[in-house]
């Protein structure tokens, strides 16, 4: 197993080798096939991909809240607990996890709309999280809470007041990235927190998880298929394709050099700030249906740097520079620079 | 094979797609093809029975009350006639007014649903109104304060009175299909190409709805049924023919029920009328949870 | 702000506004069915041909030789309208001794008051039938989300299985093979003890002996109700449930570490039984329209016992009143279950805010 480790951090936590499959009608399905990364303690790591490439089915994985139908085929989820022990979440008792849910680890899921219960005030949710781990101090939860939501620019008072259906999208959003804090969990996993609001509203949540995290410094899973969001927040991005990281870097790395043809086809295909749009290419084809893999490289079919080579063997997770490591057999054939300037070359003549 | 082939196909041979439906509903839900088997059973009851079986014989004090032998598989009533005759025989009447009646409050809800969501305004808003008070007056009550009123002698009549009140629901979910279908694309499409209101109605949106309807009305039979027999056996709609209600109604008034030998006498209508509802309820589940996922959200 | 300077009335404000209450909007509704039933049983009893008044006045007129003024009036105490009023008058009339309580006097026993006949009979009615529905409404919730949590398993096939079955066949038709065979076949009960709403000699009271009567008699109408109701209840709170599964906020409330417990009952349980309030009118309206068949069954004194009395003897007004009181009950019990809703659901009491952006 190659080392995907931070060299000079003691990890929070770190994915061994996880597969998840999914126990359909017509016969099993992988959504994550051998994932494996570290995260360190006060690191934020973004997990970019297209929808269906099993990043969600990760983030669900990491908090034991995988849905009936999937099961957990191998592999570990270790984490550090703060009292310095090291636990398989995998492996956790029903009780354990329960505890480990939102005190260890909080999640913010992207159906924001729907994350509360209609016909619950927040104030009772908030109590009810709070009890379900034993804390019945009620003035302690309240200043905690009121002290989070001024943090996320709410009115504490009228929020903690209100029905869900009273508070718009965005301010939904925002008091559930204050709950997500309430226990002070020291991992907070966001799936696709902004994608259901408004642009506007987008960049103020935005705003809100950077100077949280600024403030109170805990670390972050970052899940989404936008990449220039998953920038702005994040230290590390690994992209995701077909249940599998293809590429793991620090975020300057990863754009400035990628070295997997799928996450160099998903920065070509952002919008420049500035320049015509007619640079913008998409990824030709659609991710291949996890039933039914192409043998070799589950890229390959999309890829223009594939060769038989591809077709015919997978290309494993490996280093291809300090810190940086691609599932490519022509890593050192992709980069940015060259495209650019063929396409520059193809436009003038 | 996608929807599209499975209407033209439909349009082209109905008795092909309908075996093709049995074929599929026997791989994928056992229980609604026993449904539909037993429908067609019924039907077929209704269709020959009077034709095939023979009349139960005249009326025999010798022959009171027996119990099942080979000649009478189901014992005799209380005036010595075959049993098993009146059973195989006494379907018809009731199935015939049910149908009308489901026929008719099909027809009524369809007609005043799409109204209303077409013209809307006034028009709908007393149509609700109307709704909600027919739907809030206990239907069985009325049909037989109303028997007070109105001798129940011609089936027709009986099928009206029920076809009359029990179109509501119908009504509301044609409603809401045919507002929300309104806005879809093909139907803007239709409209876009100047096709008329009615057609459009006809063409696209009926079509769409087949399914439910086709639910609806089996529902719509089975409370019909329901109604004639409860009417028939508490004796407010004249006892003449034959069929289960009466049977029900006679059993029970001239006592079958204390005797051992004739208990088959007053459970065997109860064992028809309880089969064909059931009959009509599973086939409506399973044209439901075949068709339920797009209704469910108006 | 604007109502002032614009000089408009603030009344018709204050009544918009009462009008956007959910409750009053309810109560509005059910007090406007109310009245059209009201009104349409009076013109169908008046205009139908050979109405009930017109053959009363001239059984009485031929029979009794009385005069037709003499038999007008007489028929005018019965029916608590003067026939010989125009039609308009009559029905204000009607409207207004029906607001007194007054439903006129029965045809078939002069001198007794609708509204007296009613009272010592509806009650039974409506607490068998009340309890019938209250019982089926509450075990099928339980079941329901039993099915729903196991579902695949072999109590959810049993339970769906048997739901249907008893939601397909016709209630007396349940009551009728429980006679049958709990009563005469096998004599496992004394169903002709059990006739009647209370036995005779039984004293009236908050006593243990009076309620364990009360209920001895009641248990064959409302174990029928239940029977063939708590299938349908069963099976809509197995689906809502299901679909309450599938909700993020179940999932976020997993995610939140709460107890399955506590998930089940204020998450799941809570919004999967919302969607079922909206069928409590249409279970009632059955119940109730069935006690006239499965009281007769039975024989258990409630008022749909005696509205086949009442058919059987044409005594309009009777029947009239019974009709009314049937529909009234329904109307009451659905006003009942849409405040309740209202009170379960914010959604429906409160209006939303104006969003931050």
């Amino acid at each position: 197993m190659i080392d995907v480790q931070r060299p000079s951090c003691q990890p929070l936590l770190s994915v061994r080798d996880l597969v998840v499959q999914y126990q359909g009608a017509s016969g099993a399905v992988q959504a994550v096939r051998g994932v494996s990364f570290d995260l360190a303690s006060d690191e934020s790591l973004a997990l970019i991909g297209e929808s269906g490439c099993g990043k969600t089915t990760l983030g669900l994985a990491l908090l034991g809240l995988l849905p009936k139908a999937a099961r957990i085929m191998g592999g570990q989820i270790l984490y550090r607990t703060r009292d310095g022990r090291v636990v398989d979440v995998v492996r956790l008792s029903d009780a354990e996890l329960r505890r480990f849910r939102w005190q260890e680890c909080a999640m913010v899921f992207q159906g924001a709309l729907n994350a509360f219960n209609p016909v619950l005030k927040i104030w009772d949710q908030v109590v009810d999280t709070a009890r379900a781990h034993g804390f019945r101090d009620r003035t302690r939860i309240r200043e905690q809470c009121e002290r989070l939501l001024r943090l996320v620019q709410l009115d504490p008072t009228r929020v903690l007041d209100s029905y869900p259906h009273e508070l718009s999208g965005g301010m939904r959003q925002r008091v559930m990235i204050a709950l997500s804090l309430l226990l002070e969990p020291r991992l907070v996993i966001y799936d696709e927190p902004t994608t259901a609001l408004d642009i506007l509203t987008q960049r103020a949540i935005i705003e809100v998880l950077r100077s949280l995290r600024q403030e109170l410094g805990f670390a972050m899973v970052f899940i989404s298929h936008d990449l220039p969001l998953a920038a702005e927040l994040a230290d590390r991005v690994a992209t995701m394709y077909a249940g599998r990281i293809v590429e793991l870097a620090d975020v300057r790395n990863l754009f400035y050099r990628p070295r997997h043809p799928y996450t160099r086809g998903l920065l070509l295909a952002v919008p420049p700030v500035s320049g015509p749009l007619t640079t913008v290419v998409s990824i030709p084809g659609s991710p291949p249906s996890l039933a039914s893999l192409p043998a070799g490289c589950s890229f390959a079919p999309r890829c223009e740097f594939a060769t038989d080579r591809c077709r015919r063997e997978e290309p494993t997770l490996s280093t291809v520079a300090p810190g940086h490591w691609s599932a490519c057999h022509h890593w050192s054939a992709v980069s940015l620079d060259r495209w650019m300037e063929r396409l520059g070359g193809a436009s003038h003549a | 094979m996608s929807a599209e082939a499975v209407v033209v196909r439909h349009r082209r041979y109905p008795l092909r797609q309908l075996a093709a439906w049995l074929r599929d509903l026997l791989r994928h839900d056992k229980v609604g093809f026993l449904g539909v088997l037993g429908i067609l059973f019924f039907v077929g009851l209704a269709l020959f029975g009077p034709i095939v079986v023979p009349e139960p014989g005249k009326p025999d004090v010798t022959k009171i009350y027996q119990p099942p032998s080979l000649e009478h598989p189901l014992g005799t009533d209380y005036e010595g006639r075959d049993v098993l005759a009146q059973v195989l025989r006494g379907g018809r009447s009731l199935i015939v007014v049910a149908v009308l009646a489901a026929l008719l409050s099909t027809v009524i809800a369809i007609t005043f649903g799409a109204l209303a969501a077409y013209l809307g305004g006034t028009v709908d808003s007393l149509t609700g109104l109307v709704t909600d008070v027919i739907l809030t007056i206990p239907q069985f009550p009325l049909l037989v304060v109303l028997s007070a009123f109105v001798k129940l002698d011609r089936p027709w009549l009986l099928a009206v009175l029920i076809g009359l009140l029990s179109w509501p629901t119908l009504l509301r979910a044609v409603r809401a299909q045919v507002l929300s279908l309104k806005e879809r694309e093909y139907v803007e499409a239709a409209r876009a190409l100047g096709l008329s209101t009615f057609h459009i109605l006809f063409r696209e949106i009926l079509p769409n709805m087949a399914p439910y309807i086709v639910m609806s009305f089996t529902i719509g039979v089975t409370s019909a049924i329901y109604a004639q027999v409860g009417l028939y056996f508490l004796g407010l709609a004249p006892l003449a023919g034959e069929n289960w209600g009466i049977m029900l109604n006679l059993a029970w008034v001239r006592g079958a029920i204390f005797f051992k030998d004739s208990v088959l006498y007053i459970l065997s209508p109860i064992l028809a009328i309880a089969l064909l509802q059931l009959s009509l309820v599973t086939a409506a589940r399973s044209l439901e949870g075949l068709f339920n996922p797009r209704l469910r959200e108006s | 702000m604007s109502v002032r300077r614009h000089g408009s009335p603030r009344t018709v404000q204050v009544i918009r506004r009462l009008l956007r209450a959910y409750a009053l909007r309810r109560v509005l509704k059910a007090v406007i069915t109310v009245w059209i039933v009201v009104t349409a049983t009076f013109f169908l009893v008046r205009l139908m041909p050979g109405s009930p008044v017109e053959v009363y006045i001239h059984t009485l007129i031929s029979q009794y030789g009385f005069t037709y003024d003499e038999a007008a009036n007489q028929a005018a105490a019965l029916f608590a309208f003067d026939p010989n009023q125009p039609l308009l008058v009559q029905y204000l009339d009607y409207l207004r001794s029906l607001a007194r309580g007054d439903l006129g006097q029965s045809l078939v026993s002069p001198g007794t008051p609708v509204s007296s006949i009613l009272l010592s009979y509806l009650p039974w009615t409506l607490f068998s039938a009340g309890l019938g529905l209250f019982v089926s409404f509450v075990s099928g919730l339980f079941l329901g989300m039993l099915m729903a949590y196991r579902r695949g398993g072999l109590i959810d096939h049993v339970l769906t299985a048997l739901g249907s079955f008893f939601q397909a066949v016709p209630n007396y038709l349940v009551a009728i093979v429980l006679i049958v065979f709990l009563g005469v076949q096998l004599g496992w009960l004394p169903v002709t003890k059990m006739r009647g709403a209370v036995s005779p000699g039984v004293q009236p009271g908050l006593t243990v002996a009076f309620v364990a009567d009360v209920l001895y008699h009641a248990a064959l109408p409302v174990l029928t109700y239940v029977l063939t109701t708590v299938g349908s209840w069963m099976l809509l709170m197995k689906s809502s449930t299901l679909s309450t599964l599938e909700e993020d906020y179940v999932t976020v409330a997993r995610a939140r570490g709460l107890s399955d417990g506590r998930i089940m009952r204020a998450y799941v349980g809570r919004n999967a039984v919302l969607p079922l309030f909206a069928q409590v009118a249409i279970a009632a309206g059955f119940v109730v329209g069935g006690s006239v068949v499965i009281e007769r069954i039975f024989v258990y004194e409630g008022i749909g016992f005696v509205l086949l009395d009442a058919i059987n003897r044409r005594d309009y007004p009777l029947m009239q009143g019974i009709f009314f009181v049937i529909t009234l009950s329904v109307i009451a019990a659905n006003l009942l279950a849409d405040l309740l809703y209202s009170r379960l659901d914010p959604r429906i009491r409160r209006h939303p805010a104006e969003g931050d952006r």
